[in-house]
């Protein structure tokens, strides 16, 4: 039988276990569209995650009306209800960002991170589970993007927000603010979390091998 | 009926949310677009007292100018005056379209008050290669415009970009949108110009 998921161990799952962008590798359209600095990505991932907290309340809210034939529609309509609110919220309240983030704010009506939460927690979860999930997702993905926006902008600009913090004699990587430094950075980082999945897992092994030596 | 009894009972819920929904939308949509409205409209005064510094005020003054960018295709753009605190006209601005390298380039372009010299350019709106097509915002592309004739400006890969005339330099790496800026400008200073004498303006 399935085990009960606790609210604890749903929130971890979307940083680490279960990171949208490591580990189900999901969401790569805005990963790489957006990450040429840290002020775009941070907004996308505030973006995600008001998106999934609401869709997720919304589907987990009405999962005993909906038909199996219809769900796929009802979550279309229900994300993109509030990706067209957090799009108009960005043009009313940050024109800057609206305009820097252009056509990626509206394409999240198709990021797959929340119709698969949609589909795999919410639609299945009650209320609580289905919002800590989306915080977890949301987190998890807002902080990977930050991560490769933070690599990307400081390689390609020598800055950070504007503040700069490589030494004088440095010379921006152009290339890094391109498509080619969105993938090269993701492909690195995904090598990166792999070796430490990997090595996790050894030393698991290897602790669980003693014990039942010791035993 | 029984066929309309069985889609009211399959697809109640998503016409129930289709207009909640729908509501949710109109109702936010109509008490923020005031200010998504201001924003756009502040932006476009911003880079046009970029260019007419000396401008108190910007005032349309003509609405809905029709401009051919070739294959038969119409833009309507509005032609604004820039007035001093006396109320002299200094000059005039209109928005300005065309396809760039990744995509569509949207401009202001400032010109004097006989619509024979550029005040300058700046981008609204554009989405070239960052760190290559980008550089149309540099200085050392868009100082080629300021005092520069508002006739046919012609594209060149070497020259001194200090020398201000018809002649534009490309950018190094970016010579489709350095391509693009210019022909935007052909595109529109000359109907600009015809439309300001149409309404003896100038």
């Amino acid at each position: 039988m399935a085990q009960k998921p606790t609210i604890s161990r749903t929130f971890i799952m979307g940083l680490w276990e279960e990171n949208p962008v490591f580990r189900l590798l999901l969401g790569m359209c805005p990963t790489l569209a957006v990450t040429a600095a840290v002020k775009p990505a941070l907004t996308m991932g505030l973006c995600v995650i008001f998106v999934m907290i609401c869709s997720n309340i919304v589907v987990s809210l009405m999962r005993n009306l909906l038909k199996p034939h219809l769900r796929i529609l009802m979550f279309t309509l229900t994300i993109a209800t509030f990706v067209t609110i957090a799009d108009l919220f960005l043009k009313a309240f940050v024109p800057v960002m609206s305009e820097t983030l252009g056509p990626y704010v509206p394409l999240i009506i198709v990021n797959c991170i929340i119709i698969c939460r949609a589909e795999a927690c919410a639609s299945k979860n009650g209320l609580v589970i289905s919002v800590v999930d989306a915080i977890g997702m949301g987190v998890g993905f807002t902080a990977t993007i930050c991560v490769l926006a933070a690599i990307r902008e400081i390689l390609s600009t020598g800055n950070i927000f504007d503040i700069p913090v490589m030494f004088k004699s440095f010379v921006p990587w152009a290339a890094m603010a391109m498509p080619v430094g969105a993938f090269i950075t993701l492909g690195l980082m995904l090598g990166l979390v792999n070796i430490i999945t990997k090595e996790k897992e050894k030393n698991k092994n290897s602790h669980s091998c003693s014990v039942e030596g010791s035993e | 009926m029984l066929k309309v009894k069985h889609f009211i009972e399959q697809s109640w819920l998503l016409i129930v949310a289709s207009f909640i929904f729908g509501l949710l939308v109109a109702v936010t949509y109509a008490s923020w677009k005031p200010r998504i409205d201001q924003n756009e409209k502040d932006k476009l005064n911003n880079l046009m007292r970029f260019m007419i510094t000396d401008a108190n005020s910007f005032e349309i003054a003509v609405r809905d100018a029709e401009i051919n960018t070739g294959k038969g295709k119409i833009l309507k753009t509005n032609i604004y005056k820039a007035l001093y605190t006396d109320g002299r006209t200094l000059g005039y601005a209109f928005v300005a379209v065309g396809s760039g390298f990744a995509d569509k380039i949207k401009l202001v372009i400032a010109t004097d008050i006989h619509c024979e010299k550029v005040f300058g350019f700046k981008v609204l709106a554009s989405n070239e290669t960052p760190g290559f097509g980008s550089k149309i915002t540099e200085d050392f592309y868009t100082n080629q415009f300021k005092g520069a004739p508002a006739t046919e400006l012609i594209v060149s890969k070497t020259g001194d970009p200090e020398i201000i005339d018809d002649k534009i330099i490309t950018i190094s790496g970016a010579t489709v949108s350095s391509e693009a800026v210019v022909k935007i400008f052909n595109t529109f200073i000359a109907q600009i110009k015809q439309k300001l004498e149409e309404q003896g303006l100038i």
